[in-house]
């Protein structure tokens, strides 16, 4: 599952630097039933509904006989969508602050979710205190909007 | 037994091999949306000590390459804090683990339950040995659209009583024992 491991390249601007034209990379999450029960592991949420194959098709939480992801996994991508670029704690002080999401369909395995990611509005609050608001959203493979977030991001001076 | 035999091979943690991991067992002892009572607030049933493998397997799985986030060698060399940095949502682990099965907060492994959204708010990097205490108080119950929808507030802190990092946990739940017994027993 491991792609590569090289040199940390995510780094921060300077809050200067930022304006709302700015957007980052797109984030792709394949929705496998092996990539949900290592989330499901690592989370320690087990729900049924996202590892029992049977207990899926006989409860049909969402009204789908099929396992669904994680809305945690989900929202693990909405905030790693900003975080690859910038970093969790980024030289010079760049640091994420908080992500509100709201999840609005769920992502049945065999999915495929395409994160995407702007930066809403600047927030002055002083030296050393400066963040910006990042408007994040994920869609599946039929194009439905599956989860919308916002980030919050301390950006150095 | 509600969990496949095949996650078997994903385990990599001590908490994951020791974690209650059949959410269908003791369900009849999960508080329901029924019970809650907003202003309610208490403990989690047991503590997390932050350990290396905890985050590393947390970042695994979302899918990091960061060597930062993946290669704790790497990582005690170039690290801000000299250790893995975790990813933003590795508080819901910490959650999981520390609500655990009976009491207050337990209705997050209900059978059943639906996420309409959370909120995450990181104060400061979790670090290796710090031994976390969350603390579940009940903020919101209400019903929308026809739907039962409870919100805790989970406040983690440290051994020193710092806040490390919080979490508002809604769910759409089943309402009563009887609908939860309903998806228990599917």
């Amino acid at each position: 599952m491991l792609e590569k491991i090289g040199q940390s390249t995510s780094t921060a601007p300077c809050f200067s630097e930022v304006d709302s034209s700015y957007v980052f990379e797109p984030l792709v999450q394949n929705y496998l039933q092996e990539t949900i029960d290592r989330y499901a592991l690592a989370s320690l949420d087990m729900n049924p509904v996202h590892t029992n194959l049977e207990w899926a098709a006989r409860a049909q939480v969402f009204g789908i006989p099929q396992t669904v992801g994680h809305g945690m996994m989900t929202m693990s991508s909405l905030a790693s969508v900003v975080t690859r670029q910038w970093g969790v704690l980024s030289a010079g002080g760049g640091h994420l602050r908080f992500v509100e999401a709201k999840f609005t369909k769920p992502v049945k395995v065999g999915e495929s979710v395409t994160a995407t990611a702007k930066v809403k509005s600047k927030h002055h609050h002083g030296p050393g205190k400066n963040w910006v608001r990042i408007s994040v959203e994920a869609r599946d493979s039929s194009g439905d909007v599956v989860a919308l977030a916002d980030v919050g991001y301390g950006l150095p001076d | 037994m509600s969990v496949p035999a095949r996650l078997d091979r994903y385990i990599e943690t001590d908490k994951q091999r020791n974690f209650p991991r059949d959410f269908l067992a003791g369900w009849e002892d999960y508080e329901t949306w029924e019970q809650a009572r907003v202003g309610d607030a208490g403990p989690g049933q047991r503590t997390f000590t932050i350990t290396e493998e905890d985050i590393l397997s947390y970042n695994l799985a979302c899918g990091e390459t960061d060597p930062l986030m993946v290669d704790p060698s790497y990582a005690r060399e170039h690290s801000p804090t000299g250790e893995l940095l975790q990813h933003p949502i590795f508080v819901t682990t910490i959650g999981f683990y520390t609500v655990g099965e009976k009491g207050i907060g337990t209705w997050m492994r209900t059978p059943g339950a639906r996420n309409p959204g959370q909120r995450i708010e990181i104060i400061e990097p979790f670090r290796y040995g710090e031994i976390i205490t969350t603390t579940v108080t009940t903020v919101d119950k209400f019903i929308q659209r026809g739907k039962p929808y409870l919100q805790m507030l989970l406040d983690f802190r440290n051994q020193a009583g710092v806040i490390k990092a919080r979490w508002w946990c809604s769910l759409i739940l089943p309402a009563s024992r009887s609908d939860v017994a309903r998806f228990a027993n599917a």
